[in-house]
């Protein structure tokens, strides 16, 4: 068994391939899997320390964190499609002006 | 160590593919195996119900939802990246996450805190233990998940609702602003 240190260097890793996925992509469904890996990353960091201190409630903040993907893709890629419907055009950069 | 060395390599293998892929098909698949890496790791790290939940949810349910949308709006379209209008904006901001992704790299290895301990308590991790703990003290975050999808179902039906009924109002909202505009002439 490795020290904790490393998963957590590896999850700190993992987030920021993600962070910089979403900052240099433009296609939105690229950019929300970036952010799905941030969301993975951060439920890895949370394994590995109920693992170091014996503690049940990481895992469950991990389950919580699944459990938000899941509703956060639903939520995501609906909000993607209806704006495709209106632009069709997959690029973050058509959604530029709000209108109240 | 090398199982966890090679999981590594996997994980970030499938990371950094997800971003640098030119289709979003691929990235998926990438993301896909970046996934499946992580359910291994959850594995060593005494996780199996998590490991489960992991390879059933992400790499099950929500992966196929991204493939289904992604082949709904992509199918045989090849998508050119249009050119910027503040060049250099992404490859600056980028640089700069991935140097506070590397500072946290840097100080998640110089601070090894305590050293993993054996002797585990019991069903650690398993879906006994996991229950236990979600019907137990963490049941408000149970609740939580509960309220969440039930929210998120509901706020995909109103972001989605057919848009018939809306043109048919605008179609009678004109309708009546000619009839106004007959009845005025």
């Amino acid at each position: 068994m490795i020290g904790a240190n490393w998963v957590v260097a590896l999850a700190g890793a993992i987030f920021a391939v993600g962070a910089v996925g979403v900052m240099i992509r433009k296609n939105p469904l690229i950019m929300f899997m970036s952010a799905e890996m941030m969301w993975n990353a951060a439920a890895l960091a949370f394994v590995a320390y109920a693992r170091v201190y014996h503690a049940i409630n990481g895992q469950v903040m991990a389950f919580l964190i699944i459990g938000t993907a899941a509703a956060e893709v639903g939520i995501g890629l609906a909000i993607i499609v209806a704006v495709y419907h209106r632009r069709h055009r997959l690029d973050i950069d058509e959604l530029s002006s709000l209108r109240g | 160590m090398v199982g966890f060395v090679i999981l590594a390599i996997l994980a970030m293998a499938g990371a950094v593919g997800v971003i640098v892929a030119r289709q979003p098909v691929h990235s998926a698949l990438f993301l896909i195996g970046n996934i499946i890496a992580l359910a291994v790791l959850y594995l060593t790290l005494s996780a199996e119900f998590l490991a489960a939940a992991q390879v059933i949810v992400y790499a099950g349910a929500i992966m196929v939802l991204f493939l289904f949308v992604v082949t709904l709006l992509t199918a045989g379209k090849d998508e050119r990246e249009a050119a910027e209008t503040l060049p250099g904006q992404r490859l600056i901001a980028g640089g700069a996450s991935g140097l506070v992704g590397l500072a946290l790299v840097v100080l998640a290895i110089l601070n090894p805190g305590p050293a993993i301990s054996l002797g585990l308590p019991k069903n650690f991790g398993t879906l006994r233990g996991m229950g236990a703990a979600l019907w137990g003290p963490d049941f408000v975050y149970l609740v939580a998940v509960a309220i969440m999808l039930l929210t998120a179902a509901i706020g995909v039906l109103v972001l989605n609702r057919p848009e018939r009924r809306a043109v048919r109002g605008a179609r009678k909202a004109s309708a009546r602003q000619t009839r106004s505009r007959e009845g005025q002439a």
